[in-house]
């Protein structure tokens, strides 16, 4: 057991891309160390599926949350001390079903957040029904004909909703997987990690993948080069899609403020509420 | 029948400044000394319909609008039609002669006067200000002050308009109302002003709100005031998001307060659990009005009390208090806010529209507001969910090189999630003591007002007390009234008393909630129960010979 490492004990399936992207971070956290971004001030979230177990494997802190609302949780984590540095493990019916409303408004507002996204297309801690990002056609127990909806593309929704950081990763190009982790983690602003993740129990997607993932040689230099990088359905290309330089949610919110590690003293308080109450007189 | 109010009502389209135009008439009385209650009647409109706001004053302490008039201010044929039934014995009516016609009562151009000057329409409202200053014969140098503070913006034509005005009211009934001075000058605020510095004094950190009507003001307040106070107020996108940022920033550390009305609490439920099972220190303001569903927004009822005090799905502590004045608000909110602290676990204060947005002259001494002082880890290995004798686990806050972890699932004191049967119930166990503390500390705390001592006992709470209290003074009824400040835990033990004897039940709910609250749980059966659920808060008049019926 490494020092990243719980005692929970782990139950993902054996082959389950989970475990990549539990590796890749472990090595991304070690990364971060080295850049001086120290352990104890990332925190972590999560929703509620297999993804979300990854909360009890890693050691470190954060709030173990319900489905769809990590995204949510650790913009209220930011908000309130934006010395941390916050990262979500998001399940695909986790954030683009249940918590699509808080993935877009993070990305609209440029919450300084950082989704890894472990996208495999099934709700498999349910026993594999589809998700908003299967495709056309899944058959699950809750669609035994096939799914009838098409699936959402969450690179190209993330940057319809202004999203300041957009990348793709594959466990399988594990070190490609781990600098993506890095960056996005130290991107000042909302990024997002959208990891194709293979589960081998009901949506076993490796030899698809496989011959289909492309590392991008540079990153797009437009939003709309990005946007036809993102839409590409002939490759999965992988890599930064986008990255744009903006002053996060917080600092818009309340420029150098911090709630906690300045917050008034209870006599500057009270002074102030006093000086309001006199102004109603 | 006590003949010591004067009470004012405006009315008018909305836009067309009829809550300012009450606002303002409530700080001239404030000037004089008086003490004031101002409530105002709105529909869920922006432009048109009907609005008006009442004030009513008295130099003693007064609880309650009126809604008998001794001066209406007409710019318009509905207001004339709907207010005429208002006035009282003595009752004069001010028209709009331009918009009414030939009418009983005093007829002033208000229109042809407004349109001497750009944006007419938002003129009206100064004209009725400057109407009730003639009829209580305002000197013109203290109006002039008055003008300048509340009609700032474009002040020059709003005081070349309210002298004109003030100038064509004073012969016909100028000084017809003598209103002596009262004994000091006090500040006067809504609920929710009350609850949002009430909050500020006791330390809140970050307020999160969607908005809806009528918590929507608390939210305002804050973010237009976050700079001075040091709050940091943010509306998200749903109530969903509210009230997990608000746990998120609870984790940080920062004391976290989220805001709504019904609807916006019913999205809550979800994570109100989450609170409940990681432990998370919360203050939730839950202001009702009436319901099922979006039912009547801008209007009042305390028919979500059953609603407040079960709130969220699994066992876990709660508590959930009403203020019975806006002074009470004040210091609850600060107490609520050192009780979830020292707690973690959920608080809700919970009102109504008509405590939120009515406003009334207060004392309140600000140093005497609460201050948070949760349990802190003292050092050495950290467990989250350390095990101790009433239940609370010590916090710690990031960054710390020790582990911090909060956990929807069921977990272990570290916070890792388990479902080892023994665990389970030693956690379930954990987090029952810690409602046994929660209870046990309430026990020791003020959580009942009794209200006078002699005659039939009145039990009710929230804002209802106010008008209670009011229609005593107006009514000149001996009654003990009876308030529980704290509805969850509910403090039986101060309300066994009243068991044995005749009680008198007053509230804002067609079912009786708070009645059946009181046979639940402290068997109280009542002589009677006097209710109302049209949306509209008891007239103290109305409200007195109803209490007269019964007793």
């Amino acid at each position: 057991m490494d020092e990243l490492t719980t005692y929970a004990e782990n139950t993902w399936c054996p082959g389950c891309g989970n475990f990549g992207i539990l590796n890749a971070f472990k090595k991304a956290v070690g990364k971060l160390e080295e850049k001086g971004i120290g352990r104890e001030k990332i925190m972590i979230s999560a929703g509620i599926g297999c993804h979300g177990k990854i909360f009890d494997y890693l050691k470190l802190s954060g709030l173990y949350s319900i489905h769809g609302r990590s995204m949510a949780t650790v913009q209220g984590m930011k908000i309130a001390n934006p010395d941390l540095k916050v990262v979500v493990f998001a399940g695909d019916g986790d954030a683009f079903g249940e918590g699509i409303a808080h993935m877009i408004f993070a990305a609209k507002r440029n919450a300084d957040i950082t989704v890894i996204l472990h996208d495999n297309g099934v709700y498999g801690l349910t026993t594999g029904q589809f998700t908003p990002t299967s495709e056309k056609g899944f058959k699950g127990p809750s669609t035994p004909k096939g799914s009838i909806e098409e699936p959402l593309n969450p690179l190209s929704l993330m940057l319809e909703a202004k999203a300041t950081f957009v990348a793709r990763g594959y466990p399988v190009k594990l070190d490609h997987l781990v600098e993506i982790m890095v960056q996005a983690v130290e991107h000042e602003g909302f990024s997002f990690v959208d990891v194709l993740q293979p589960c081998v129990s009901f949506n076993d997607t490796y030899k698809r993948y496989n011959p289909m993932v492309e590392i991008l040689d540079h990153v797009p230099e437009s939003y709309d080069e990005a946007m036809a990088v993102a839409k590409r359905q002939d490759k999965l290309p992988l890599g930064i899609i986008y990255r744009q330089e903006k002053p996060p949610y917080h600092r818009e919110l309340y420029g150098d403020w911090n709630p906690v590690t300045r917050r008034l003293s209870r006599e500057e308080r009270i002074k102030k509420v006093e000086g309001l109450l006199s102004s109603y007189t | 029948m006590k003949d010591d109010v004067f009470t004012f009502i405006v009315g008018g389209k909305a836009g067309e400044g009829v809550r300012k135009a009450g606002s303002a008439s409530a700080r001239l009385f404030t000037t004089m000394g008086r003490q004031v209650f101002n409530m105002d009647d709105y529909g869920s409109l922006i432009k048109g319909g009907h609005n008006f706001s009442v004030v009513s004053t008295a130099k003693r302490k007064i609880t309650s609008h009126y809604i008998k008039a001794d001066l209406v201010v007409a710019p318009d044929k509905r207001s004339y039609d709907i207010h005429r039934e208002h006035l009282s014995e003595r009752g004069i009516m001010v028209y709009n002669s331009d918009t009414v016609g030939e009418a009983e009562g005093v007829g002033i151009p208000l229109t042809t006067e407004a349109k001497k000057y750009p944006n007419p329409n938002l003129r009206i409202g100064v004209g009725a200000v400057a109407a009730l200053a003639a009829a209580i014969g305002l000197d013109k140098e203290s109006f002039k002050e008055l003008i300048q503070t509340e009609y700032a913006r474009d002040v020059e034509n709003n005081m070349a308009y309210a002298m004109t005005i003030y100038d064509m009211v004073h012969p016909k009934i100028g000084s017809k109302f003598q209103l002596e001075r009262g004994d000091k000058e006090r500040p006067i605020v809504t609920g929710n002003e009350a609850i949002a510095l009430g909050a500020a004094a006791g330390g809140l950190d970050t307020y999160y709100a969607y908005p809806m009507t009528p918590s929507s003001s608390i939210l305002h307040y804050l973010a237009a005031h976050d700079k001075e106070l040091g709050v940091t107020a943010v509306h998200p996108e749903n109530e969903i998001a509210v009230i997990n940022m608000a746990i998120g920033s609870a984790f940080a550390g920062a004391k976290a307060m989220v805001g709504s009305s019904g609807g916006g609490f019913a999205l809550m439920q979800e994570a109100f659990s989450l609170a409940g099972m990681v432990e998370a220190p919360l203050l939730c303001y839950l202001g009702s009005r009436p319901g099922p569903s979006t039912g009547v927004p801008t209007y009042t009822a305390q028919g979500d009390l059953k609603f407040a005090i079960n709130q969220g799905h699994g066992e876990f502590a709660r508590i959930v208090a009403s203020p019975g004045t806006m002074e009470e608000a004040f210091y609850l909110t600060a107490e609520m806010l050192d009780l979830v602290w020292r707690f973690q676990t959920l608080g809700i204060i919970f009102t109504d529209k008509h405590l939120a947005e009515s406003r009334m002259t207060v004392d309140i001494e600000a140093n005497k507001a609460k201050w948070p002082e949760p349990v802190m880890h003292p050092g050495g290995e950290y467990k989250r969910y350390l095990d101790t004798d009433n239940g609370v686990s010590p916090l710690l806050f990031p960054p710390s090189k020790e582990l911090i972890r909060w956990d929807s699932y069921e977990h272990d004191e570290l916070g890792v999630t388990t479902e080892e049967p023994d665990m389970i119930a030693k956690m379930q166990e954990k987090r029952n003591r810690k409602k046994k503390a929660v209870a046990d500390c309430i026990m020791g705390m003020h959580t009942v007002n009794v209200h006078g001592d002699k005659g039939p006992v009145i039990l009710t709470y929230g804002s209802t007390t106010m008008s209670v209290l009011e229609a005593l003074r107006c009514g000149e009824i001996e009654a003990k009234v009876v308030q529980p400040i704290y509805l969850e835990p509910l403090p039986v033990w101060e309300l066994e008393r009243y068991r044995d004897g005749e009680v008198i039940i007053v509230e804002l709910s067609c079912e009786g909630q708070f009645a059946s609250l009181l046979r639940e749980k402290v068997r109280i059966e009542p002589k009677s129960v006097i209710k109302k659920y049209d949306g509209r808060p008891f007239d103290p008049l109305e409200l007195a010979s109803r209490i007269k019926e019964v007793m």
